[in-house]
């Protein structure tokens, strides 16, 4: 397990200069006008990101506007028997709503976590289990669906939320199965 | 669905700042107008034609419980300084000293409003016999919070795609090469017999497959800025597929789904630095509830996508206008 471990963390470090050495290189090879091509392909950066920028503020000006008016701490206590009852720690509730949504709101409860209750507790572990496990869904959807102005998104916010929601269940899980 | 999602977050904020601040104002959590007992203690001997004193403020802890009727104490004293001159002297607490509840909130509620002082400050009575300070008062704080956050937001995501630039040129950069020289459409012959079960619409020899599994290789190995970019050219190539111009197929919807909980096999760089070594010991179940939450993504897509609200939206079903 540990060195499996540490060849994914090599790869992980190799991969990218591989990539951009590799690509233009095989690319010269097969005798394409290799800077012609990058600089084609990378005019499109900035109006990707540009295209990206009424769909990221819709998103997250209504996700600060929700997590600054206090509503994170009703339904902490609101849903804190139901949680109890099927032996989730209610001190995770936050870290569980706020991943779906921001990214840097999740680091910094997890960062309070680690401070709070220490890098070796359960729930910090948990914490980090969840923060590793799931993606900003908010924020995935808004820039992949932002940068080819797609509107309708269909089922793609069900299916994310519903995944989020299974993997914040089988972390929680898993870290009591395996540490407590 | 985004659309209801999005105005219950808005909706749901107005609401419960609005709560907040009625809350407050019936239990009168700031004291507004009321006048808090201290003591001062002078660092020099008192001077009173003095404009500004530097002076250390002792506020008793069982005064302090009392008056606000909370459980935190004070500290045994805060510096602050006295300032003389107006019609009655002001007292202004020294910025960055950590203060319990509510002081804390009373002086977030002075940076929001009066951005010209920012610190926690009120007014001084019976300066000479037993002073007591009216701390300014503090009236619909939640209010003003959402503002602030959703004003201040607006901007940052601003900031966000601007900074995105630089990354997406380079990954769409190299992209383009590799698209040029052949190396997706070879991508694209090692991956389809895995990827084209999840994406039947796409085309056999499309390089949006090839696009996808690089977007997704890139987020197992934990590499995020790569795997935007990938990504994002995945989504373009998947926008040649589309009949129409602003409704997300069945293959987006399935990209989306594969990205949100992508398989982690190396814990993100930002874990690290936050819990250190510890990262290592929670990459058994990160990589387990990850490969849990894909299966369940995968089975979600398909079986939403059946949903008669969500086939009936479907591009691919409907004659191209």
């Amino acid at each position: 397990m540990e060195h499996l471990h540490l060849i994914l963390q090599l790869i992980s470090v190799f991969i990218i200069p591989l990539i951009l050495v590799g690509f233009p290189i095989y690319g010269l090879f097969r005798r394409v006008p290799v800077y012609e091509e990058f600089v084609t392909g990378a005019k499109e950066g900035f109006s990707v990101a540009v295209r990206i920028i009424p769909y990221l503020v819709a998103i997250l000006f209504a996700i600060a506007m929700f997590r600054a008016s206090g509503a994170m701490d009703y339904l902490t206590s609101a849903l804190r028997p139901i949680l109890t009852a099927v032996g989730i720690p209610p001190e995770i509730v936050p870290m569980a709503i706020v991943r779906p949504l921001t990214g840097s709101g999740s680091l910094g409860i997890l960062a309070d976590f680690s401070k709070q209750f220490g890098v070796n507790s359960l729930l910090t572990k948990m914490a980090a289990t969840i923060y590793g496990s799931t993606e900003t869904t908010f924020y995935v959807l808004a820039v992949y669906f932002g940068a080819v102005n797609i509107k309708k998104t269909r089922h793609a916010l069900p299916v994310g939320l519903i995944a989020d929601f299974a993997s914040i269940l089988m972390s929680i899980y898993l870290v009591k199965l395996l540490f407590a | 669905m985004l659309n209801y999602i999005w105005a219950g977050l808005i909706i749901c904020s107005l609401v419960f700042a609005m709560t907040g601040d009625i809350n407050d104002l019936r239990h009168d959590t700031y004291r507004n107008d009321q006048s808090l007992p201290i003591t001062l203690k002078y660092r020099a001997p008192y001077d009173p034609a003095a404009k500004e004193i530097p002076v250390d403020v002792v506020i008793a802890p069982d005064v302090y419980t009392n008056f606000y009727g909370v459980s935190a104490r004070p500290a045994l004293s805060y510096s602050g300084t006295l300032i003389q001159g107006g019609k009655s002297p002001q007292l202004r607490f020294a910025a960055d000293v950590p203060l319990p509840e509510p002081l804390s909130t009373i002086r977030e509620a002075a940076q929001s409003d009066s951005s010209e002082i920012g610190q926690l400050q009120g007014v001084v009575h019976n300066l000479s016999t037993n002073p007591s300070v009216t701390l300014d008062p503090v009236r619909f704080y939640k209010l003003g919070k959402i503002t602030k956050a959703a004003i201040s937001m607006a901007g940052k995501a601003v900031n966000l795609a601007i900074g995105l630039i630089g990354g997406l040129a380079l990954w769409l950069g190299v992209l383009r090469i590799a698209e040029k020289s052949g190396l997706i459409d070879a991508f694209v012959r090692l991956v389809r017999p895995v990827l084209h079960p999840l994406f039947p619409e796409i085309p056999k020899d499309h390089p949006a497959l090839g696009m996808i599994a690089l977007n997704l290789s890139a987020g197992m190995l934990g590499l995020g800025n790569a795997a935007t970019p990938m990504g994002l050219k995945a989504m373009e190539e998947l926008q040649k597929l589309n009949p129409t111009s602003d409704t997300a197929t069945n293959p987006m919807v399935m990209l989306l789904a594969l990205n949100t909980t992508c398989v982690q096999l190396i814990p993100s760089a930002t874990l690290v630095a936050i819990i250190g070594l510890q990262a290592g010991e929670v990459w058994l179940p990160t990589v387990l509830s990850t490969a849990g939450a894909m299966v369940v993504a995968i089975i979600a897509t398909k079986l939403l996508g059946r949903l008669h609200r969500y086939r009936s939206t479907d591009p691919n079903r409907q004659p191209a206008i």
